[in-house]
């Protein structure tokens, strides 16, 4: 089937792009730039930096922009260019788009709000290239990771199982796929079985009931996600006692479009979390990468101020508002022959 | 024999299951937010044309099979047989039909194919992307209907069924996609 016109294609790319920065600085964010080339990405268990010696291309703008507000500069955001290796699908490339943002001294509900005005932007501004119905979300709504996992599988958790107490738990469900961490040392195994069973209750239960409140005009945030997968969110208690992360994953349009967190500031426990990532990738044979040295001694050192922030897939999310299937259609990318 | 990675799979990537030779016939990467990346494929077994749904996760390795493959152009089929022979050697082989599986609907005489082989054995067909077919039977196409997506249904020589558009007449050549089965366009000759 003929996708969309190359002509049309740049014409919707472009109000995109204007879209989202005239949203973000109608809200009070300023446009930042970042190095595409860095020293250190944040080490995430599976996510495979392109390496481009002696550094590495960015995964992600969040350290850098950190850097920067540790130094004190007002809310920011970054239309970034980011690559992560062997990503490949509907909705990976290797090479994509990030609107990332911070907002200094503001509540996760200011972030969120965000992301739901980008989404009515970009809908509104490729409006005249829609391929299919505008599929953008009625209305949005906010769920906790503990009580969407209740309800989809049965599984009432607290939160701060170790290794042993989840894979039980994941045993009991008959959810299945359960797999064996690689590492030895307690903490690493408990970050690999709670990876491992994100991914396998995501895939099998979780996507499902996102993808029926898509179709239903619905879009959700997932809030409190569970502690140890916090990454570089601060920890907490949500209101049952349970052992959360102030993180949050925005799905609308059969997709998740956006990840953000309430961020975490204390510089021993980012190392600590950073060690345990490192560990776990060592284990799995992955190659090694190096502490984000630079970003720990400002966290250390200057101090992140409280703040909130969030990435968001604009390959995606333009898909998503041109009703087209994969962000291959929606690219402006040209590859291969 | 080398190990491969997960992330190398693709579309029509051969692999070695169980001592089993299969290609992936349908490939998604998944990956939830921060989770682990999961391939999700369709496999076919290479010998018996049986098709499997595996999952498997980023990190994971497997063996690639050993299949090579051969320029052969098909003779002709007699029965449940597909008989195909070497360009060079002229030596020929032939392939049961659930090898062949929905291939024969492209399998003109003297279509140049490449003829797979696992460990020596003939166990699949790899089509060119596209074939040039002659319309042998369709309903001539209702006068006055000029909406663009109408489409009618026409026979090609294999006996394979094709929506078309309706201008298309028997006696014309058409080009069909071979992995999608889909018409493309009208061949002028």
């Amino acid at each position: 089937m003929a996708g969309l016109a190359w002509a049309d294609r740049v014409a919707a790319w472009d109000a995109a792009v204007a879209a989202v920065r005239g949203c973000l600085r109608a809200r009070g964010l300023c446009e930042v730039t970042t190095p595409v080339r860095i020293e250190a990405p944040a080490p995430e268990p599976w996510v495979e930096p392109v390496a481009a010696p002696p550094g590495f291309l960015a995964t992600s703008p969040e350290l850098a922009m950190k850097r920067m507000l540790c130094r004190g500069v007002p809310a920011i955001f970054e239309v970034a260019h980011v690559l992560r290796q062997a990503e490949h699908g509907a909705m990976h490339r290797e090479e994509f788009h990030l609107v990332e943002w911070y907002r200094p001294g503001e509540p996760i509900v200011a972030v969120q709000a965000d992301v739901e005005a980008m989404v009515a932007a970009v809908f509104d501004a490729v409006a005249p290239w829609r391929m299919g119905p505008d599929a953008r979300p009625r209305s949005w709504t906010t769920i906790g990771f503990f009580d969407l996992l209740a309800r989809t599988t049965g599984l009432a958790l607290v939160g701060d199982e170790d290794d042993e107490a989840l894979a039980r738990a994941w045993a009991s469900s008959g959810l299945g796929g359960v797999v064996e961490p690689a590492a030895r040392d307690p903490e690493v195994r408990t970050l690999e079985r709670w990876t491992a069973f994100f991914t396998a209750v995501s895939d099998a239960a979780l996507d499902p009931w996102l993808t029926t409140a898509s179709a239903a005009g619905q879009g959700v945030h997932v809030v409190d996600f569970p502690a140890v997968l916090a990454a570089l969110a601060e920890h907490a208690r949500d209101d049952a006692g349970r052992a959360v992360a102030g993180r949050f994953e925005s799905h609308c349009c059969g997709r998740e479009l956006c990840n953000g967190y309430r961020e975490l500031r204390d510089a021993d426990e980012q190392r600590r979390r950073f060690a345990t990532v490192l560990a776990m990738r060592a284990a799995h044979g992955l190659p090694a990468l190096p502490m984000p040295a630079a970003f720990l001694h400002d966290l250390a050192t200057l101090g992140l101020p409280p703040c909130c922030g969030a990435a968001l897939g604009l390959d995606r999310l333009l898909a998503a508002a041109l009703g087209v299937a994969t962000i291959t259609d929606a690219t402006l990318h040209l590859s291969g022959a | 024999m080398a190990s491969m990675d997960v992330s190398e799979l693709r579309k029509n990537a051969k692999i070695e299951l169980d001592g089993q030779p299969y290609v992936v016939v349908d490939f998604q990467f998944v990956k939830p937010g921060k989770g682990q990346g999961l391939y999700k494929c369709k496999i076919k077994n290479m010998i018996t044309g049986s098709v499997l749904d595996r999952t498997w996760r980023s990190g994971e390795k497997f063996d690639p099979a050993n299949v090579e493959s051969k320029q052969m152009q098909f003779l002709y089929a007699n029965g449940d047989a597909y008989t195909f022979m070497d360009n060079q050697s002229y030596e020929q082989v032939e392939l049961q039909k659930e090898v062949v599986g929905d291939d024969k609907n492209f399998l003109l005489d003297q279509l140049q194919v490449d003829v797979l082989f696992y460990n020596e054995r003939p166990v699949g067909v790899s089509l060119p992307s596209h074939v040039v077919m002659e319309v042998v039977e369709s309903e001539p196409g209702v006068k006055g209907d000029t909406a663009t997506n109408v489409t009618k249904l026409a026979k090609v020589s294999t006996g394979y069924e094709v929506a078309v558009p309706i201008f298309i007449k028997v006696g014309e050549k058409i080009k069909i996609d071979t992995r999608s089965g889909a018409y493309i366009e009208r061949v002028n000759q």
